[in-house]
C-alpha cells in the first residue's frame, strides 16, 4: 500500500492528506466523504487520478513486436553449440540460467560471454561475483587466444565491470544502484551495457535458506524482481548460474527450489560427459530444460580445454571460431 | 526508492514498518527516532538501531566496482607449495584473496600441505615468498609442534644455501626456526560452535595482525559430520561459514585454505535385475555435493599404488590435471629427487599401471621416470573427483 503525500497529484493537499486514509481507493468514496469532510467531488478526482498514476499501460502486441525487432540483441556466448541451444544467443530481456555441479563449466561460459560481449561486440559488461571465482589471468588468457593486440585486451578488460558482493544485502544493494543510474554510468566508457553476469546466484542465497527461517524466501523474490526489472529497463541480458541438487531419484536438477525455476527464461544443465578421448574431463553436456524458443531436454555438446595459448589449435579457451560476428 | 523489503534489518523490525505503511527506506530517512517509535510501532531502541543500520548504508554505498583491468592488476602472488609441479599446476602456488579446498582419505598428507603452506607464506619477500603470517585453526588436534619444527627447520637451510646478496643475508636473520613459530597464530576449535565463533571474529583478528596471508582450516568437514540432526540446519550453518570465509580471503586478501574428508557415496549400478540392487561404492568429498561449489579451486589427494598423487578437479584458470607428490622427512616435496624433477618437471606422470615399473621407480627414481613417461600421457591421465574404492 501506497502512503499518500502532499504533491503527489494536483488536489491532494497537506490538509486533505491528514484527514485521508490510505485505503482511499477502495473505500466507499460517500462514506469518505462524509467522515473527512472533504467534497465527494475532490475525492472522485484523486481516486480517477491515483488509479491512472498506479496502473499498467496497456500496449498492443504490433508495439511490443516493433520495439523487439528494434531493440533486441543476441549475445553470443561465443560457443557454437551452445548459441545453437539457446537459439543464437541471450536474448537482452531476460534472464537465462546456467546450473551444473561444481566444475562443469559454469563460470567458465560466463568468463567467455564476457570477453565475448567486451571485445568483439565492444560493449560493457557488469560481471557480479559472489564466490570469488572471477579470474582476472583468466579472462585474459580468453582474450590472448582471440587477439595479439595488448591494446584491444586492455580496452576489453575495461569494458568488464566487476563486483564483488559476499551477502544478499550488498547484492541487493548493488543490484538497486545498477538499476538506479548505475547501468548508464558504467556505460560511459564505451558501448552500452548489454549484459549482466550474476555468478553464482545460488551462493549468495543458498545461505538464507534452510532451518525454520523463511525470509530468505523473500529476498530471493526480491533477487529475482529486481534482476527482471533490470533485464527489462535497461535491455540487457541477465546471465546467472546455479548450483545442482539431485531429484529424489537422483537426477539432476537446478537448485534454490520451484519459486526460484519460474524467475530465469531459460535453463541450461550442465554436465560432465564422460566420453573417453584424449581430453577426458573437457568435454561439457549442456541439456537444456526450459526455454520458450526451443524444444526441451535437447542436448549439445560443448569442449573446452584451459589451454591459454593459440597455437593449441580449437583449445584456445572456450571455442572462439563462429560466424556470427556482428 | 529503495525498498524496505530488501533492506538489513531484522524480520520483526520489517514486518512492524511494512505493516504501519512504510514501503521505501527514503520514508524512514528524514523522521527522528522517536517519530519512527510511534508511527511504526517500534521500541526507542529499534527505532534508533533502523536508523544507524540506513544511514550505515547510504554512508558505504557497494562503490562502483573495478574494471576487469584493475582486478588483473590485483591477481598474481601465491604461496608456493615447495613441490614445483604442484605450483605448475596451480599456476604457481596457492593464490591469496582466493579458497582452496583440500580433500583426501585421512592419512594420505592433508596436514602436511597445511603445515608446509603456513611455513611457506613465511618465506621472505626477498626469497620471493610473501613474508606473511599464518594462521591455523585446528578441529582435530592433528597439529604436532614438533612437525612444525621439522618444516621450519628445512625451509630456513633451503633459503641459507641461496642467500646471495645482502639484503638477503640480511632478511636470514629474521627467518628462523623460531620467528616462524612466532608468526604462525594457532587457534584450537572444539567443535562447530566454537568454529563459528571463531571464524566470526577473525576479521577483527586479521585487522590487528595485518601480515596474515593464510588462513587455514583443518579440519572444516569434521566438526560438521556430527551433533546433526537437521541436516538443513547443518547446510545452512555451512553455507553462511563459506560466504564468510569467501569475504576474508577478498577483503584482507588472504589465502584461505580448508581441508575436507571423503566419504563414500553409494551408486546404483545401472542393467542390473529388478530387485537385486547392486551399488558401487564412490569415494567423494564429504559434506554434499552443494558444498563443492564454495571452494574457488579444489585439490584432490589420493594414492594411485604406492604414489601420491593431487589432482586439481575445480579451479577458473588451471587445466584439470595430476601430478605426485611426496612427503618427506623436510616437509611435502615432489615425487622424485630434485634432480630429476629439474630436468623433467613434465614428466612427473605417476602411470603406476604395471607393480613392475613402480618397483623399478622406487629404486632408480631418476632413469625410470624420464624413460616411462610421456608428457602427452598426462592429459589423458586429468583426473575426476571421483575415484573407485576399495580395489
Amino acid at each position: 500500500m501506497v502512503v499518500l503525500r502532499e504533491g503527489m497529484c494536483p488536489g491532494l493537499d497537506e490538509d486533505v492528506v491528514r484527514d485521508l486514509l490510505e485505503d482511499l481507493v477502495a473505500s466507499d468514496t460517500e462514506e469518505l466523504a462524509q467522515k473527512c469532510s472533504v467534497s465527494y467531488k475532490a475525492l472522485l478526482a484523486i481516486r480517477r487520478v491515483l488509479l491512472a498514476q498506479h496502473t499498467a499501460f496497456p500496449v498492443s502486441g504490433l508495439d511490443l513486436y516493433e520495439e523487439l525487432v528494434s531493440s533486441t540483441a543476441i549475445l553470443s556466448t561465443s560457443i557454437p553449440s551452445l548459441d545453437k541451444l539457446l537459439d543464437s544467443g541471450l536474448y537482452t530481456g531476460e534472464i537465462t540460467e546456467l546450473s551444473g555441479a561444481p566444475g562443469t563449466g559454469k563460470s567458465q561460459v560466463c568468463f567467455a560471454t564476457a570477453t565475448h560481449t567486451a571485445h568483439r561486440l565492444k560493449q560493457s559488461v557488469i560481471y557480479i561475483d559472489t564466490t570469488g571465482g572471477l579470474s582476472a589471468t583468466r579472462l585474459l588468457q580468453m582474450l590472448q587466444v582471440q587477439t595479439d593486440e595488448t591494446g584491444e585486451q586492455t580496452e576489453a578488460l575495461q569494458r568488464i565491470r566487476v563486483f564483488r558482493v559476499f551477502d544478499i544485502f550488498s547484492l541487493l544493494d548493488c543490484l538497486h544502484g545498477l538499476r538506479c543510474g548505475g547501468l548508464q554510468q558504467a556505460s560511459l566508457g564505451g558501448g552500452s551495457v548489454k549484459a549482466v553476469i550474476l555468478d553464482s546466484v545460488s551462493a549468495i542465497i543458498s545461505p538464507t535458506l534452510g532451518g525454520k527461517q523463511n525470509e530468505g524466501m523473500s529476498l530471493m523474490m526480491q533477487v529475482a524482481g529486481t534482476l527482471k526489472t533490470i533485464a527489462k529497463d535497461f535491455n540487457v541480458a541477465v546471465l546467472v548460474t546455479n548450483h545442482m541438487t539431485r531429484g529424489p531419484g537422483g537426477e539432476p536438477q537446478a537448485g534454490l527450489g520451484l519459486s526460484w525455476s519460474h524467475v530465469p527464461r531459460t535453463r541450461l544443465l550442465l554436465e560432465r560427459s564422460d566420453g573417453a578421448g584424449p581430453l577426458l574431463g573437457s568435454k561439457r553436456t549442456a541439456t537444456l530444460v526450459k526455454s520458450s524458443r526451443r524444444p526441451c531436454h535437447i542436448k549439445a555438446e560443448f569442449d573446452f580445454n584451459r589451454g591459454s595459448r593459440p597455437e593449441e589449435g580449437l583449445l584456445g579457451g572456450v571455442r572462439v571460431r563462429d560466424g556470427s560476428d556482428p | 526508492m529503495k525498498p524496505l523489503s530488501a533492506a538489513p534489518l531484522s524480520p520483526s523490525v520489517k514486518v512492524k514498518l511494512l505493516r504501519a505503511g512504510f514501503d521505501w527506506e527514503e520514508e524512514l530517512r528524514g523522521l527522528e527516532p522517536l517519530e519512527l517509535s510511534r508511527e511504526g510501532g517500534l521500541s526507542l531502541e529499534e527505532a534508533l538501531e533502523v536508523q544507524q543500520i540506513l544511514t550505515r548504508g547510504v554512508e558505504q554505498p557497494g562503490g562502483g566496482g573495478l574494471t576487469a583491468l584493475e582486478l588483473l592488476q590485483q591477481e598474481e602472488r601465491s604461496i608456493v607449495t615447495f613441490c614445483s609441479q604442484l605450483d605448475a599446476l596451480l599456476g604457481g602456488g596457492v593464490p591469496l584473496g582466493r579458497t582452496s579446498e583440500v580433500c583426501g582419505t585421512p592419512g594420505v598428507g592433508k596436514t602436511q600441505l597445511c603445515l608446509q603452506l603456513c611455513v611457506d607464506v613465511q618465506i621472505p619477500e626477498c626469497f620471493g615468498g610473501l613474508g606473511g603470517h599464518a594462521v591455523f585453526v585446528d578441529t582435530e588436534g592433528s597439529l604436532v609442534v614438533q612437525r612444525v619444527v621439522d618444516l621450519a627447520q628445512a625451509a630456513v637451510h633451503h633459503c641459507s644455501l641461496q642467500d646471495h646478496d645482502p639484503e638477503q643475508q640480511e632478511a636470514m636473520k629474521t627467518f628462523t626456526m623460531e620467528t616462524i613459530l612466532e608468526h604462525l597464530h594457532l587457534m584450537r576449535c572444539h567443535d562447530y560452535v566454537e568454529l563459528l565463533a571463531q571464524v566470526h571474529l577473525l576479521p577483527d583478528f586479521l585487522v590487528r595482525h595485518s601480515k596474515v596471508r593464510l588462513l587455514v582450516i583443518d579440519s572444516l568437514a569434521f566438526p560438521f559430520r556430527r551433533h546433526f540432526e537437521d541436516l538443513s540446519v547443518r547446510t545452512r550453518l555451512l553455507n553462511g561459514l563459506a560466504q564468510q570465509l569467501l569475504q576474508i580471503a577478498s577483503q584482507h586478501s588472504v589465502a584461505v585454505v580448508w581441508t575436507n574428508q571423503m566419504t563414500t557415496q553409494l551408486v546404483p549400478v545401472l542393467g542390473e535385475t529388478p530387485g537385486h540392487r547392486a551399488a558401487r561404492g564412490l569415494l567423494v568429498p564429504a559434506l554434499g555435493e552443494t558444498w563443492g561449489h564454495w571452494a574457488t579451486q579444489r585439490l584432490l589427494l589420493h594414492w594411485e599404488g604406492p604414489h601420491r598423487l593431487a589432482s586439481v578437479f575445480k579451479s577458473p584458470n588451471n587445466m584439470e590435471s595430476s601430478v605426485s607428490y611426496s612427503i618427506t622427512q623436510q616437509g611435502f616435496r615432489d615425487a622424485s629427487s630434485s634432480l630429476s624433477e629439474s630436468k623433467q618437471p613434465s614428466s612427473s606422470l605417476s602411470e603406476s599401471k604395471q607393480p613392475s615399473s613402480s618397483l623399478s621407480e622406487s629404486k632408480q627414481p631418476s632413469s625410470s621416470l624420464s624413460e616411462s613417461k610421456q608428457p602427452s600421457s598426462s592429459l589423458s591421465e586429468s583426473k575426476r573427483p571421483r575415484m573407485q574404492e576399495g580395489q
